[in-house]
């Protein structure tokens, strides 16, 4: 067999090729139309959008790359390129909101482009950005190992949970809205987190489950490892359409619930594109499906029926009966509680 | 030995170097020192100032040396059955010990959830000789954490070994049979001065590998055990604190850094080489 000998001009020619390959996908996908970078969150959101709004945004033209990201991430992604974002949307509850507004990195919008925008209660029609769904939150238990709780006070009060429940730190909303609901019950109200911090400390056991997300807690509620972990209704919808045993139970002194809007960035390359997967997210079609297992999303497109499993946590009429935090609040003192939890839970 | 004239060959590997290497490095060391009134040494000061965060780095430490240790002893009998082994058993331990690299650290990670767990093997096995009375978990533990990173890692320890040995006769053990060395006098005066060099090649890598692997960190150690990773993710990531994010990942890679440069000296000792 003769010897393979690479001369200089061969390894440029390589080289050029290489690089020609690599620009393909990019000049095909220029001529297919624009694609919208849309940042998710990961899990049940990443599965239902790509699933359910590529097909709606491919019909309008556009082509949709859905992004998994949780939204303090997105958030930190967008600030470490300023005026070159890597998405063209975001995925926020509205803390994570307020601090976007406050580092302009997101832009209003301009809702005459949207034509499902009518369809919409006024109170969803922000002015950065539609509200796709709301997040409801409570708690999660597996019926098998403990007893229904009634709310916060009760998981430290029953010895039956001891051990057993799982708690993540203030990075993630459902724990902030948790322990501001605890700091309400504990202490003088929704900031007095020391009487929280005082908590932990009166019960190291609760602790020892302490992990850094949901999605994490999930897997450990999937391997019996918990029993309990605060949660939104999506979490379980999840769990159940696993085949696992999970409820879904609102504490006794109210759920706490957030809204979650997509947002346009600033400075988005593929604004057409990101605004035909706005309208997607809120049209009918969509949210008809985005409704059903495994995902259950509070519809918040008015024409689209709520399933008897999403009205067995919350009704339309029960959506202003849920407990709204004060994210400008909670945001000016996030920074301490984080930096304060995370040095207890190390012990 | 690079040849007289050769540097032009060297010029593209250099240029890669400064772009993608020392250029990034040099804006992380840059961007340490920056503050809201211009360039400050604060961002070190509250690294230091915390007690906590000195903590965290002391753990860090501890737990790759922990990690060390017990891929050391698992690794060196592997590599010496290995060089005791004939040709078929030589490529069976070479697969087994590439085949995990070919999967995803964080498919390894979840997988030892399992493992841990209270349903797992190992409780359920102390649980069936009546060790324990009740199902354990290593979850969140050091231990589970050094557990899962010891397997993680080995094959970085098992591999310089077997490299070096695999160039080693087998007659260096008889001849020092044959001279009335024992078992372990063998292993202390023969083995180790040969396998020093690869060891502590190995040491290095597990040690940087333990000390920055954040999502076995994560997942299996929980928050209770906090690292420097996890510690600059959440400066990044949800504090939105990038100076110190700069100061703390500064700061480890010197740690790292000092650590690597005395495991160099120490493979450079006459001595402890063998050549004294």
């Amino acid at each position: 067999m003769n010897d393979f000998k690479m001369t200089r001009r061969h390894f440029g020619l390589l080289a050029a090729g290489v690089a020609a390959a690599s620009a393909m996908p990019f000049a095909a996908r220029a001529a297919a139309g624009e694609t919208a970078i849309a940042a998710t969150f990961p899990g049940n959101w990443e599965d239902g959008y790509r699933s359910v709004l590529g097909p709606l945004v491919k019909e309008a033209g556009y082509g949709l790359t859905i992004a998994p990201s949780m939204a303090q991430d997105q958030l930190a992604k967008v600030m470490a390129s300023p005026g070159n974002p890597p998405y063209d949307t975001l995925l926020m509850s509205p803390g994570q909101m307020a601090v976007a507004i406050e580092n302009d990195i997101i832009q209003k919008i301009d809702p005459s482009r949207l034509k499902n925008w009518g369809m919409l209660d006024p109170a969803f029609q922000g002015e950065y950005g539609p509200t796709v769904t709301i997040e409801v939150n409570g708690i999660a238990y597996n019926p098998d190992l403990v007893p229904r709780p009634k709310g916060y006070r009760d998981l430290f009060e029953n010895p039956a949970y001891s051990g057993l429940v799982s708690w993540t730190g203030f990075g993630s909303n459902t724990a902030v809205m948790a322990y501001t609901e605890m700091a309400k019950i504990f202490g003088s109200g929704p900031n007095d987190m020391d009487a929280v911090f005082k908590l932990f400390k009166d019960h190291p056991e609760h602790l020892k489950g302490v992990v850094d997300s949901t999605n994490h807690q999930m897997t450990l509620f999937q391997q019996g490892e918990i029993a309990v972990f605060m949660c939104s209704t999506g979490n379980v919808a999840r769990l159940k359409s696993m085949g696992l045993k999970a409820e879904y139970v609102a504490p006794e002194t109210g759920a706490p619930a957030a809204p979650v809007n997509i947002h346009l960035t600033k400075g988005a390359k593929n604004l057409d594109a990101a605004y035909a997967y706005m309208d997607a997210a809120i049209s009918k079609a969509a949210q008809d499906k985005l409704k059903l297992p495994p995902t259950e999303m509070f519809p918040t497109n008015k024409d689209v029926a709520l399933t008897p499993e999403i009205e067995a946590y919350v009704t339309r009429e029960q959506l202003g009966n849920m407990v709204y935090p004060d994210w400008v609040a909670i945001n000016k003192n996030r920074a301490d509680w984080i930096r304060q939890f995370d040095a207890l839970v190390a012990g | 030995m690079m040849k007289a004239g050769g540097f032009p060959y060297v010029v593209p590997m250099l240029l890669l170097s400064v772009a993608f290497f020392a250029t990034p490095l040099a804006v992380l060391v840059g961007f340490s020192f920056t503050g809201p009134d211009g360039a400050t040494l604060a961002n070190y000061g509250r690294f230091f100032g915390d007690a906590f965060n000195f903590r965290v780095l002391v753990n860090t430490a501890r737990l790759g040396l922990e990690t060390v240790l017990a891929t050391t002893l698992l690794g060196v009998p592997i590599a010496l059955l290995y060089w005791h082994s004939g040709k078929t058993a030589r490529q069976v331990i070479i697969f087994l010990t590439l085949i995990p690299m070919l999967t995803s650290n964080v498919v390894r990670t979840f997988a030892w959830i399992v493992i841990l767990g209270r349903q797992g093997p190992i409780s359920e096995a102390l649980l069936g000789l009546g060790l324990i009375g009740r199902p354990m978990t290593l979850m969140f533990t050091e231990l589970g954490l050094v557990m899962a990173m010891c397997q993680i890692d080995l094959p970085l320890i098992i591999l310089p070994l077997v490299a070096i040995l695999s160039r080693t006769p087998v007659q260096y053990t008889e001849a020092a049979q044959v001279s009335g060395a024992g078992p372990w006098r063998i292993f202390v005066t023969v083995l180790v001065p040969l396998m020093l060099p690869s060891l502590l090649a190995g040491w290095i890598l597990v040690f940087a590998s333990t000390s920055s692997s954040f999502v076995t960190q994560v997942v299996i150690g929980g928050a209770r055990n906090v690292y420097v990773p996890q510690l600059i993710y959440r400066e990044v990531g949800t504090l939105f604190d990038w100076p110190l994010a700069s100061a703390i990942a500064v700061v480890l890679l010197l740690s790292t850094g000092c650590l690597l440069v005395t495991m160099t000296m120490i493979s450079r000792h006459r001595r402890l080489v063998g050549h004294g």
